[in-house]
């Protein structure tokens, strides 16, 4: 995939050279976003949450569309987009968002928004060295910002703002600061990245990440269905085989070709096709090198890179080596939701159930960071959720996370933060499993935690006659929220 | 009292064919009975060499120990020289010691002056000793200490008596934990049986029945007091005499558990009722437990023994014992121990390897079954490890097809390579890999020589 960017590199900016590039007005295409966002508070997860007040930038795209990234408008509550040389503020609602690739397209109410706008066109990936300008409206004032730099490096890095999701990534040495987000990165009048990352100035000085064009256009596709269904993903890991004993010892010549698969992830794509110890040699007929690379168009990438251009239900060929014989699968490519404990939640509240004073969440990414958890358990729970297959047992692991104290809950507090394994010997492997066993009428509610823990036990009246009294003491207007938001 | 100062050298067990730098620590010891002097077990742990000092003379000797117990914190030294000790005084001890006691800790000025200070005991009960996982009783006691040569353990008398040894010193508190006699004299009965049979445990864990709808529900009366027994190790002697998960505890003999698992002790008053079944009963011994399941009493003659480190799947201590290792064509093997884990730091359970941690922390959960994790630490980047250089703490499922329980079992089954290879079987990514086991072989002497290896494998 990058020799392949690279070669559309070449000829933009060898047809940039051969034409005298046309000027873009980039006022009659930049957008000033303002968002009110209301941020999800794990640790009080009937709140509401504060609202703060975040400013991005954004372009007009095709078909009056606005493109930002996804963290410039995630948790909004309310948006409004001005035009440069326009006192007015528009109303916007987000149509699609991409939280695994950070990129978000607006909808303006009213249409004549788009008067006098130009839309903006793309080009391929710049070459390095090259040098690129970026427009926002960053810390520093509030008028629209112009800042150059060159092409540092293109490399795939972690999205921090899903924090699971690694891409392609173009590095600038323009700083890109808060504000940024979302402004076009434009060479030769058109757009080649989406400003969306950088470092703080304690860490480096003068590292900016743009998102580059496959991804935007990966994007842009992947919505034009009228749905945006996110990356897909083999599931496997791999093992490169450099190990001249290994690749004998698994009847492999010594032409450098394959990697050997060594996990299968019981809810992905690969399930039931690959197995472990497979040996994969082509992926959609490129031989894979024994390091993991693929050769395309004369340059390397790495080859999950042959995935990460494909979409839901796409299939994907691969020649495998096993039981010493060559074979041929084909695999139907989906997303992975057990990863998706570790990624960074937005747009919908917390899920929680409060019952005596026990507040009961699932353990996700927000929760570990929220309550900064230390506990063993719960920390191996979420490292290992995915590698040793948690979710098999536990498709949420529900934790006691909180206990609002109260006479009915006096001596249960060294009980915080255990795995809830049953409720009156119904086990629990979702929020919704502790909603509906609270739910049943029953004297007495056992709770057991997952380990040698002793259990908590709710007597029915005991938590009737605190119900009042917790929910007024601690202004919890709700009492749960088990309903599950889209995951993209 | 004489002066004991140990040269202590521990293993380290990241590179466990070596030993770290050693140090010397200096305590002081008491002359008990037949010639044996009576120390903590942290002063001489892992000693290469220990030298007695008499305070009145200067003449020094060398000594042996002859029993330690890391648990209890205690241990027996003797001098090789039979006439070291000519002339000096054994000490009695003494287990009338009551929260308020005036005690005095005993230290000596560099000329071999016996210094006195005074010590109150603020309280006696049941706390952490030098390792995590073992609690036995303690007098918590306040006073002043400067530091003095020889101050890292250090006697403390009542009426001339021995009455505890001073274990941890804490001087913004100016607080002491101190070893209590009861402890000692347990000890030093033992020791003089051999094989030494150290401190039993009952193999149980409670909680507390305060907790009034917990009470309703197991069907309690207030008078019943009692814990809930949340945890029996598997074949511990309370398993083995039936006590089962969700039983209350509420009598040990003629004591009565009141619910946070306690008992009244005629000289201490309430105390923790693991001092009955480690410290008051010696192994081998039989006590009653009565417990109540199902709203039924039920009476269960429980057999005390000891759990000895070894038994432990993940070993809670290793000290003055080699690390068991094994050094595959550059890879190395080891079984897990949590002194392994101790090399992180002092924050080794968040800085350790997390899945290693959490072996160790649940491994009566995990484990049901006798046996050790023996795991890949580290690679001796080599020609036959080449693609292998990040590969570290994975744990070891099977070497050429044969199940690993422990380091013995890895040492056979890479006696019988498949078709030339060694195959090793991870529990998780990247789950297989292979050595030439001829080139192996072949290779070995030359590993040996390049990273200065003493040994290849010790078992």
């Amino acid at each position: 995939m990058i020799r392949c960017i690279a070669l559309v590199a070449f000829f933009i900016v060898s047809d940039a050279i051969a034409q005298v590039p046309k000027a873009v007005d980039i006022r009659k295409s930049l957008v000033r976003i303002t968002a009110t966002s209301q941020e999800q508070d794990y640790k009080v997860p009937w709140n509401p949450g504060s609202t703060t007040v975040g400013v991005g930038a954004g372009f007009v795209i095709d078909n009056n569309r606005i493109l930002t990234n996804a963290h410039v408008v995630s948790n909004a509550r309310f948006i409004v987009v001005e035009k440069e040389d326009d006192p007015e503020r528009y109303p916007a609602l987000v149509q699609f968002v991409g939280h695994d690739c950070d990129l978000a397209v607006l909808r303006v109410l009213d249409k004549g928004f788009f008067q006098n706008t130009r839309s903006l066109g793309f080009g391929g990936i710049p070459a390095i060295e090259s040098p690129v300008t970026v427009y926002g409206y960053p810390i520093g004032g509030d008028r629209l910002s112009v800042t150059r730099g060159i092409i540092s490096r293109i490399d795939f890095q972690t999205y921090t703002h899903s924090a699971i999701d690694s891409h392609l990534a173009v590095q600038i040495d323009a700083a890109i600061n808060p504000g940024n987000s979302g402004g076009p990165v434009m060479q030769d009048g058109k757009v080649v990245g989406v400003a969306f990352q950088g470092y703080s100035g304690d860490v480096a000085q003068n590292v900016g990440y743009m998102i580059p064009t496959p991804v935007i256009r990966r994007f842009l596709k992947d919505i034009s269905g009228g749905h945006y269904d996110g990356y897909v993903d083999l599931s496997i890991t791999y093992f490169k085989l450099l190990n001249p004993a290994e690749r004998h010892a698994l009847g492999l010549p010594d032409n450098e070709q394959g990697v050997m698969v060594s996990s299968v992830s019981s809810e992905g794509s690969s399930q039931g096709i690959l197995q472990q110890g497979d040996v994969l040699l082509t992926i959609d007929d490129h031989p894979i090198a024994s390091d993991g690379f693929v050769q395309l168009d004369g340059e390397r990438v790495e080859m999950p890179e042959i995935v990460e251009r494909k979409f839901k239900d796409d299939t994907v060929k691969f020649g495998i080596w096993r039981d010493k014989t060559k074979q041929t699968v084909e695999i139907r490519l989906k997303g992975n939701w057990p990863y998706l404990i570790q990624a960074n939640h937005y747009d919908s509240p917390p899920r929680f159930v409060l019952f005596g004073g026990l507040v009961f969440q699932p353990l996700s990414k927000n929760f570990i960071d929220a309550y900064q958890i230390e506990d063993l358990r719960l920390r191996y729970y979420y490292d290992y959720f995915v590698t040793d297959e948690i979710y098999k047992t536990h498709p949420e692991v529900v934790v006691l996370s909180n206990i609002l104290p109260d006479p009915v809950n006096a001596y249960l507090s060294d009980l915080r933060f255990q795995v809830v394994d049953s409720v009156n010997d119904k086990k629990i492997r979702t929020l919704e499993d502790v909603a509906d066993a609270f739910a049943q009428k029953s004297d007495y509610y056992v709770i057991h935690f997952v380990g040698s823990v002793r259990p908590a036990v709710l007597e029915r009246s005991a938590v009737e006659q605190a119900r009042d009294r917790i929910l007024g003491n601690y202004n919890v207007h709700k009492e749960q929220y088990v309903e599950r938001g889209l995951t993209h | 009292m004489v002066r004991v100062n140990s040269t202590n050298q521990a293993y380290d067990f990241l590179r466990p064919w070596s030993k770290e730098a050693p140090f010397v620590r200096r305590g002081l010891g008491v002359v008990i009975d037949n010639g044996r002097i009576l120390v903590t077990a942290e002063l001489v742990a892992n000693s290469n060499y220990i030298e007695l000092e008499r305070a009145d003379s200067g003449e020094k000797s060398v000594a042996t120990v002859q029993v330690i117990d890391y648990e209890a914190n205690l241990a027996t030294l003797s001098s090789t020289d039979p006439k070291f000790l000519a002339g000096m005084q054994p000490v009695q001890t003494t287990t009338h010691v009551k929260t308020g006691d005036d005690l005095s800790v005993l230290q000596l000025e560099s000329n071999g002056t016996p210094v006195s200070t005074r010590a109150l005991v603020t309280s006696v009960e049941v706390g952490k000793y030098a390792l995590e996982d073992s609690g036995y009783l303690m007098f918590r006691i306040s006073c002043p200490l400067q530091f003095r040569e020889n101050s890292f353990t250090l006697p403390i008398v009542k009426d001339n008596k021995l009455a505890a040894f001073l274990m941890r010193y804490d001087s913004r508190s100016q607080t002491v934990d101190a070893i209590a006699s009861p402890v000692i004299e347990h000890f030093l009965t033992e020791a003089q049986h051999q094989p030494y049979k150290g401190f039993p445990r009952a193999g149980l864990a409670f909680s507390p029945t305060r907790d009034p709808q917990l009470r309703k529900y197991l069907k309690l009366q207030d008078s019943d007091g009692g814990v809930y027994v949340n945890q029996v190790d598997r074949n511990g002697p309370a398993a083995k005499a039936g006590v089962k998960e969700g039983d209350v505890l509420v009598a040990i003999g003629d004591k009565q558990v009141d619910p946070d698992g306690n008992y009244l002790h005629p000289v201490y008053g309430k105390l923790s009722i693991t001092h009955l079944t480690t410290t008051e009963a010696y192994c081998g011994q039989q006590v009653t437990m009565t417990v109540i399941r199902d709203g039924m009493r039920k009476q269960l003659s429980v057999e005390l023994f000891r759990r000895s480190s070894e038994d432990y799947v993940v070993e809670p201590y290793t000290i003055g014992k080699p690390p068991r290792y094994y050094i595959l064509g550059g890879l190395v093997f080891q079984e897990l121990t949590r002194q392994y884990l101790r090399e992180w730091g002092a924050n080794w359970l968040k800085d350790a390897p997390q899945r290693l941690v959490y072996y160790d922390r649940f491994q009566s959960d995990l484990f049901p079954e006798k046996r050790k994790i023996v795991f890949l630490t580290q690679i001796l980047p080599t020609q036959d490890t080449v693609g292998y250089e990040q590969l570290n703490n994975l744990v070891v499922e099977k070497v050429n097809g044969r199940k690993i329980l422990n380091l013995d079992d890895f040492a056979a089954a890479v006696k019988n390579p498949t078709d030339g290879f060694d195959k090793i079987e991870f529990e998780e990514d990247p789950h297989e890999i292979y050595l030439d086991a001829k080139q192996v072989d072949e290779d070995t002497a030359q590993l040996q020589k390049v990273y200065s290896l003493p040994a290849l494998q010790r078992l």
